[in-house]
């Protein structure tokens, strides 16, 4: 069954060193024997562990490593420390464009996107017909989408990225706050992916979609995990800064 | 970090997505040009036709031997040359990718190789062309390109993995190669005839001792002449081939999936 279980983990970024780094720095730096890099610790001593059939949110403020943290379960972040154990397969959803070439059809885009979102592609050819139905674009799908309206674009990535069967399904909340822009049938859409996964991670700034779907939330601060429970309590201690222990 | 040469396998089995992604980046290249493809040959036919007679002439060269020289020689230096530059892009232009969708990232090298590679074949057409005009011997012997050609494909997948690399932590280093292969181009027998420096006993080192003469000999001299090239060319191909998978090996150890923060 598929479960994802993260001990310990610490990540950090280290700005000005990994991120700029030009000749002319590490010369400087080599001749002044002094060091202007700055880390940020992204996260810090994060454990989770989530089995199959759990659906948990992440809240937390701006900048707390919801999406880093995403980015970790996804093996896109490598952690400097603690270990990532990930059974199953694991499908991001962070945004839903990556893979787009401008240039090419609907119909070769859908494809494209498709693999790399892990379909086979036999699997691609069975869905092929109902991403189509779905995007509504009939002819459209033949011409290179450069000509689509910005409103037909978002429908057809949308479409295709809604039709992947993850084990392990992450959403960020552009992804998740999906509602706000999409009808009704997108949302339907939405709702449907995420029953199909086995697990459900999703991190979210809103909390009226939030406990409709999870029963665990877990609430992270600079870094760090400060409430795992049930999302009625983690909600409430999100929404109550006070209670809130400041690390 | 093990599970980097797990990547590496991972991503190798995923051939239908970066063969995809690769072909594709060669058709969308010339999509709304109105000769597509064309282009690669136009732009090389003319190369060769002015650099060619102008040169042949200088030298004193024979057309009929030269111009095919210039063509594969062109071919396959354009090809070194597109591996390190645009290859060593491989990681700095998937960020997008690499940051947002949860693929082994060797995956964008060997879209990379795919989008290069084909393109080098695509050129080799018109050394086909070149060769029928010319009555270049064909034989057994031309046969012994095609390991030629692989032991260049090598080179070029393992290249781009070495400066994609590079390119990612230090940016500065795709602009020093640049330069550097600008120079190794007009010390490299590609534009005029290697015996014409070894036949001047003082200079002869610079051409036997510069191994991106060997690595194109390994194919050139086949093509052109239907027989195999000097032993010790292939030797010095399979040495670098050595040499530029170990230092790949070294980069992809000491990088890993860290390679995300440089991006």
């Amino acid at each position: 069954m598929a479960h994802l279980h993260i001990s310990h983990v610490d990540l950090e970024f280290t700005v000005g060193a990994e991120r700029q780094d030009t000749l002319h720095s590490m010369l400087r730096r080599g001749l002044m024997r002094h060091t202007e890099q700055r880390t940020v610790k992204a996260l810090q001593d994060v454990s989770i562990t989530i089995a199959a059939g759990e659906r948990v949110g992440l809240i937390g403020h701006n900048g707390a490593g919801k999406s880093t943290l995403l980015k970790v379960m996804a093996g896109i972040y490598p952690p400097k420390r603690g270990a990532v154990a990930v059974d199953g397969h694991v499908c991001p959803l962070f945004e839903f464009v990556t893979g787009f070439e401008m240039e090419a059809t609907g119909w070769e885009n859908i494809r494209t996107r498709a693999l790399l979102l892990g379909m086979s592609p036999r699997e691609i050819d069975r869905k092929i017909d109902s991403i189509a139905a779905f995007s509504n674009l009939g002819e459209f799908l033949d011409i290179p989408v450069r000509h689509y309206s910005s409103g037909m674009f978002v429908r057809l990535a949308f479409a295709t990225s809604t039709a992947v069967d993850p084990q392990i399904l992450l959403l960020d909340e552009v992804m998740a706050a999906g509602d706000a822009v999409f009808i009704n049938s997108a949302r339907q859409r939405m709702n449907d992916l995420m029953l199909r996964a086995s697990v459900v991670v999703f991190a979210s700034h809103s909390l009226d979609v939030l406990p409709s779907f999870c029963d665990r939330t877990i609430l992270l601060q600079k870094g760090r995990v400060i409430a795992d429970g049930p999302t009625a309590e983690v909600v409430r201690l999100y929404q109550a800064p006070t209670a809130v222990p400041v690390t | 970090m093990r599970s980097s040469f797990d990547d590496i396998a991972r991503s190798a089995a995923l051939w239908p997505i970066w063969a995809r992604l690769g072909l594709q980046d060669v058709r969308l290249k010339f999509r709304r040009s109105a000769i597509g493809p064309a282009w690669i040959f136009i732009n090389l036919a003319i190369l060769v036709v002015s650099i060619g007679f102008i040169y042949a002439n200088l030298l004193g060269q024979e057309p009929r031997q030269f111009i095919p020289y210039l063509t594969i020689g062109m071919i396959l230096w354009a090809y070194l040359t597109n591996s390190i530059i645009d290859g060593g892009n491989a990681f700095v232009h998937s960020e997008g990718y690499i940051k947002q969708i949860s693929l082994p990232i060797y995956v964008y090298l060997f879209r990379f190789f795919i989008s290069i590679t084909a393109t080098m074949l695509i050129t080799m057409c018109a050394f086909v062309i070149v060769a029928v005009l010319y009555r270049l011997p064909v034989g057994l012997g031309t046969l012994l390109a095609v390991p030629g050609l692989l032991m260049l494909m090598a080179t070029s997948l393992l290249l781009i993995a070495i400066f994609a690399h590079l390119n990612a932590r230090f940016r500065d280093v795709a602009h020093l190669a640049s330069v550097a292969m600008q120079v190794l181009f007009y010390v490299t027998p590609v534009i005029f005839p290697a015996h014409l420096l070894q036949n001047r006993g003082r200079l002869a080192w610079i051409v036997e001792l510069n191994p991106m003469f060997h690595l194109l000999e390994v194919v050139r001299r086949p093509l052109l002449s239907n027989s195999a090239a000097e032993w010790h060319s292939y030797l010095v191909a399979v040495g670098i081939i050595a040499v530029l998978g170990t230092v790949s090996m070294v980069l992809v150890r000491v990088y890993g999936r860290r390679i995300v923060f440089a991006l």
